[in-house]
């Protein structure tokens, strides 16, 4: 099994030279750091974009995602309609802004709550050890034995399609990773003096995990729960694509690829831009993934 | 080395018998089945019956998972609920060989332009070259797999009509697929085998053999090339059975006749017998891989010990 390890280093200062050395919290050198990336600044400002598309979606477009017009459908983009109608005639713009909801919901919700069964599982996995962690360390080899994928297609078949059940199947996956990561980290610093001391202090354990493991394991779950995001988006919109994901009327890039069947190779504003819109969010949340592992110093070994 | 192999088979066997455990109950409880696909014709009460009793969906669950292990065990994985002409074993046999042929020819092709750019970022650090690379190795990485087919498809088949745009006639249909599939994947090989090069040449044995007067070339042939190559190989060889298992994307889109599309199409069917061991045989594939990788980081890096 290839099991990774991770080591950080929150408060290690890359250049030095480059910005004067004033007290500063490791926070602050990372959000300096952050900014420099630009790809990851990118991210940042559409995710931005993306959220207040997602929170404004009914009022910007006069029209309503469900709508169809059968005397204007497939219409190339007009002023009309900016990016065209498909093949029932509903507003493509419209239902490309509508489709931003089950993204990020299904972005964030699967990592929040991956790390909210992850990290405690990890946590009492690796400091724990004995029989917590050989059980738990079976969950995890059972759910890396296949690639998520496969894990949330079969979940989704057995569930139902629904974007309830997709979410809930990305979330029975997604733990998997910041268990795997917590567990080794607090491995590794039970050893070490200042937890000993804590003990020999009679410091009781939840407050040993809560106080000393997991603030040395934050960098590493912020970067966590931003690498997860790209991938939860690429799995709605690949599954949606498939039929399995976000259910017809409600708008979804994939399920609008899908649509695009076989109308696009005549009509090929149908594919433009739901591809373009999934192709942006996923290097933009993966943008900000990349440039928070810098900034945070996170050091992947496989 | 013997005892390690033998008690990683037995633990491979293990969460294999787990997996199918968990998976088989599970869709032996949810509620509906098989007999609920296309809903809109009605069913009689007989007909879901015969349909049960056919399949043995009758007898309590426990009994029905030790049937099915039992065969299991001898690759028979029983009948598909909508080819009861053929077995399971059947179709991933008659199947296998599109996935095969997709899956290693993308992973062939992502490995020779990743591993190319790779190192021509290493040996070129921090200059234009680099900053190229790297920005078209993310770039390239995030495009999804089946975004990137409906763009080769349209320009190749649609407009330029060089490629057949789907279906299966011989192996030019395979090019439009392993292009599609095997560029995106590129991207990441591309960042990894840059991220071991740079690693090998920061250290300090390198710095040793600079100091020495050894030249460039033997450097980066006799000392930078041969560690950087044990994180490369351990991380490369898994590709091989994830680019087969993740062509079910691709396969959909470009309609090819792979285990991946039967996956889909028997998940949409509520397929049982064919999703579990298409499952199973994707789990084995898997972990065999992992433990020859291990096995095979032994053999390349002789500091490493194989225990636990």
């Amino acid at each position: 099994m290839s099991t990774t390890t991770a080591v950080v280093r929150p408060g290690s200062v890359t250049k030095q030279a480059d910005f004067p050395m004033d007290a500063q919290s490791p926070w602050a050198h990372a959000w300096r750091r952050f900014r420099r990336n630009r790809l990851a600044v990118f991210g940042m400002v559409f995710s931005g974009i993306v959220i207040l598309i997602a929170i404004f979606a009914p009022w910007l477009t006069p029209y309503n995602y469900a709508d169809i017009d059968p005397l204007h459908t497939l219409a190339s983009p007009s002023w009309l309609h900016p990016m065209g109608t498909d093949m029932l005639g509903r507003d493509m713009m419209t239902r490309i802004f509508f489709a931003t909801r089950p993204m990020l919901l299904v972005g964030i919700i699967t990592q929040l709550a991956g790390l909210l069964v992850g990290v405690p599982l990890g946590m009492i996995a690796g400091y724990a050890g004995g029989f917590f962690d050989w059980l738990i360390t079976r969950l995890v080899d059972l759910f890396s034995a296949l690639p998520w994928y496969l894990i949330v297609l079969y979940l989704v078949m057995v569930l139902s399609p629904s974007l309830q059940n997709l979410i809930l199947a990305l979330t029975i996956t997604s733990w998997v990773g910041s268990c795997r990561l917590v567990r080794g980290l607090s491995f590794s610093i039970r050893e070490q003096e200042f937890i000993k001391a804590a003990r020999a202090l009679g410091i009781p354990t939840w407050r040993i995990l809560t106080h000393h493991i997991l603030p040395q394991a934050a960098p590493l779950l912020v970067w966590g729960f931003a690498a997860g995001i790209p991938v939860a988006v690429f799995a709605e919109a690949s599954l949606s694509f498939l039929g399995m994901g976000v259910r017809p009327p409600q708008p979804s890039w994939g399920q609008m690829l899908a649509e695009a069947g076989s109308y696009w190779q005549y009509w090929p504003h149908m594919f433009v831009f739901p591809s373009l819109m999934i192709t942006l969010s996923v290097l933009a949340f993966q943008g900000m993934a990349d440039g928070l592992r810098e900034a945070l110093d996170v050091k992947m070994t496989t | 080395m013997f005892a390690y192999i033998i008690r990683r088979l037995l633990g491979i066997l293990t969460t294999l018998i787990l997996l199918s455990l968990f998976t088989f109950t599970l869709s032996r409880t949810v509620s509906g089945g098989p007999w609920m696909v296309g809903a809109e014709i009605p069913q009689s009460a007989e007909q879901i019956a015969a349909f049960k009793s056919q399949y043995g969906l009758d007898q309590p669950v426990w009994r029905q998972y030790l049937v099915w292990l039992k065969n299991a065990l001898t690759l028979n994985f029983g009948v598909p609920f909508s080819m009861p002409e053929k077995t399971v074993t059947q179709v991933i046999w008659d199947t296998l060989p599109y996935s095969a042929l997709l899956g290693g020819l993308s992973a062939l092709l992502a490995l020779v332009i990743g591993i190319s750019l790779g190192m021509l970022a290493a040996a070129n650090p921090h200059s234009r070259i680099d900053s190229a690379v790297t920005l078209f190795a993310v770039l390239i990485g995030t495009i999804p797999s089946f975004v990137m087919g409906f763009v080769l498809v349209y320009f190749f088949s649609a407009r330029l009509h060089w490629f057949p745009a789907g279906g299966w006639g011989g192996p030019i249909n395979l090019v439009l697929p392993v292009i599609a599939f095997g560029l995106p994947a590129s991207g990441g090989v591309a960042r990894w085998t840059r991220q071991c090069v740079m690693e090998a040449i920061a250290s300090d044995y390198v710095r040793t053999a600079q100091s020495k007067g050894l030249t460039n070339r033997i450097i980066m042939l006799r000392h930078v090339l041969r560690n950087a190559l044990i994180p490369m190989v351990t991380s490369f060889l898994p590709l091989i059975p994830a680019m087969m298992t993740g062509s079910i994307f691709i396969e959909v889109v470009f309609g090819l006749p792979g285990l991946g599309k039967y996956f889909v199409l028997s998940s949409m069917n509520r397929d049982y017998p064919m999703v579990l061991g298409i499952t199973m045989f994707w789990a084995l594939l898997i972990s065999v891989t992992f433990l020859v990788t291990d096995i095979l980081y032994g053999v390349i890096d002789p500091r490493v010990r194989l225990e636990q």
